[in-house]
């Protein structure tokens, strides 16, 4: 591997988590992040001589995973529910500049994960782990699906409370 | 409204807005800067969930009931990627590779960072070369006045670190007169030769292990095993891509670069660079990146150049200074 090649692939590792996000927001489908995120990887590396250093990594490659994301609906020509450009626009701008607060502030994720016991973390993992959506988990665990939906969001925001609780008892509030 | 924003946000994520649904959300994050930045916040914590509790289920399966048959997500994710990392191998082969050994994120990580921890227990000893990158002054104020009026420490650049397990070390600094300042532990005192005055012992092992970065912040260079552990808890791991893969790489074996990012929260330097022999999982480098060390903070690297069995006594101090010498118990 040479040093650009090396130097590529350093910086992706620092962004990726930013890119991940940005194109999760906007694909909602964790099979179709994965898929435009290795696309997107691909096309950094191809073109990462023509990036320019002044500017920030994440930035460049936000913009290199807007148009892979664009490529991608255009190719698969389905009939998804997706924001306009416009708002894409504005989220994408909303990453470049999040990736050291929200990195350092999910730090906890993990300790508040692990609080979680019950019906709460079979849920969640069911969600994440499993990737199955809440019609799917309700069938499996005798709730309606509607109640899985809101059961999620308030797993969700139970898991943000507690992230911001411990990063305000560290005295490192985002 | 007929929703509240955080209702429309979780259930976008579900895939279970209708299209008026989506309509009123594009207008609700399009009529603040401030709703797009709370999106942008869920969309984070969304994103990491994922990550994390793979993560946790690589390191504790749990068995499946016969009612969830599926394949597991991570596993249908693999097949996706096998095959369209097959397309691409066609049009540019190694940048396909490239993004197999970046793209597996933190699940892999976990599992090559157990095996890493694994590796450290072959029983041989290990020296390393120390370069320091860089010197910065700490952002906090230096707390401990005693620390603080301490003389300056002998330069850390260009020092050899012997170590064996157990906690034994033997770090040898050469100051600007040429001469060397010796410290060390051999597992039952520790001690430290200055060039000049009485060499000084202490059973107390940590008495002389001060002027080790790392030490006071959990990362302990000289049990790189338990400094792993520790990696493991306070630390973000990601893998990069498999160097000297290629047969003909003039002899060199296939190593590998784990980058690890400290959480908020914890202790130690900012950034860890572990690269390592990836038949092996021998430690061939780490470099440390923003390490605190008294009022400073370094990055600095630690090469190994040597791996063998030191003689017995190689760890006491009287393998490293004449026997005239005067000794003192601390």
């Amino acid at each position: 591997m040479d040093n650009q090649t090396r130097q590529a692939a350093r910086l992706w590792t620092l962004a990726q988590p930013a890119v991940s996000a940005f194109v999760l927001s906007v694909v909602r489908d964790f099979s179709v992040r994965d898929d435009v995120l290795q696309e997107t990887a691909v096309a950094v590396i191809e073109s990462f001589e023509r990036y320019d250093t002044s500017r920030p990594f994440v930035s460049w490659a936000i913009g290199i995973a807007q148009n892979q994301i664009r490529l991608y609906w255009r190719r698969e020509k389905r009939d998804h529910l997706i924001f306009d450009d416009d708002v894409v626009d504005l989220m994408a701008g909303s990453f470049k500049t999040s990736l050291p607060e929200e990195t350092a502030s999910l730090g906890f994720l993990r300790d508040c994960l692990n609080q979680l016991e019950g019906r709460a973390r079979e849920l969640i993992e069911m969600r994440y782990t499993r990737d199955l959506k809440p019609a799917s988990i309700s069938e499996l665990i005798g709730m309606s699906a509607n109640s899985v939906a809101k059961a999620l969001q308030r797993l969700r925001d139970q898991l943000r409370d507690c992230i911001e609780r411990k990063n305000s008892s560290e005295g490192c509030a985002p | 409204m007929t929703h509240i924003p955080g209702d429309l946000i979780s259930r976008y994520f579900d895939g279970d807005l209708t299209s008026d649904e989506l309509r009123e959300l594009q207008d609700w994050l399009r009529s603040s800067s401030d709703h797009i930045r709370q999106f942008t916040r869920a969309c984070w914590l969304h994103d990491r969930l994922r990550g994390e509790l793979q993560s946790i289920s690589q390191g504790n399966p749990t068995p499946l009931s016969p009612a969830e048959a599926l394949p597991p997500a991570s596993m249908r994710y693999q097949m996706r990627s096998v095959a369209i990392t097959a397309c691409l191998i066609a049009v540019v082969a190694f940048l396909s590779l490239f993004w197999l050994e970046v793209g597996t994120t933190q699940v892999s990580a976990a599992t090559e960072l157990n095996r890493l921890i694994s590796a450290q227990n072959d029983h041989l000893d290990k020296t390393y070369e120390v370069d320091v990158e860089e010197i910065a002054a700490s952002r906090r104020p230096f707390g401990k006045q005693s620390e603080a009026n301490r003389p300056p420490k002998p330069p850390l650049d260009g020092a050899v670190l012997h170590v064996r397990h157990g906690g034994q070390f033997v770090l040898i600094r050469d100051q600007p007169d040429g001469l060397s300042f010796i410290t060390g532990c051999n597992g039952r005192t520790s001690w430290a030769i200055r060039p000049d005055g009485p060499v000084r012992f202490s059973r107390d092992l940590t008495r002389f292990n001060r002027d080790l970065p790392g030490h006071e912040h959990d990362i302990p260079l000289i049990q790189i095993e338990d400094g792993l552990k520790q990696i493991r808890e306070a630390y973000e791991i990601q893998l990069l891509p498999i160097e000297n893969a290629d047969a003909d790489n003039g002899g060199q074996s296939p190593t590998r670069l784990m980058v690890a990012v400290k959480k908020r929260g914890h202790r130690g330097p900012q950034r860890i660079e572990i690269t390592y022999s990836v038949a092996t999982g021998h430690i061939r480098q780490l470099r440390f990146v923003e390490m605190p060390y008294g009022p400073e903070r370094l990055t600095l690297r630690m090469t190994l150049v040597e791996e063998r069995t030191l003689r017995p006594d190689f760890f006491d101090y009287q393998s490293h200074c004449s026997a005239d010498r005067i000794v003192e118990e601390e």
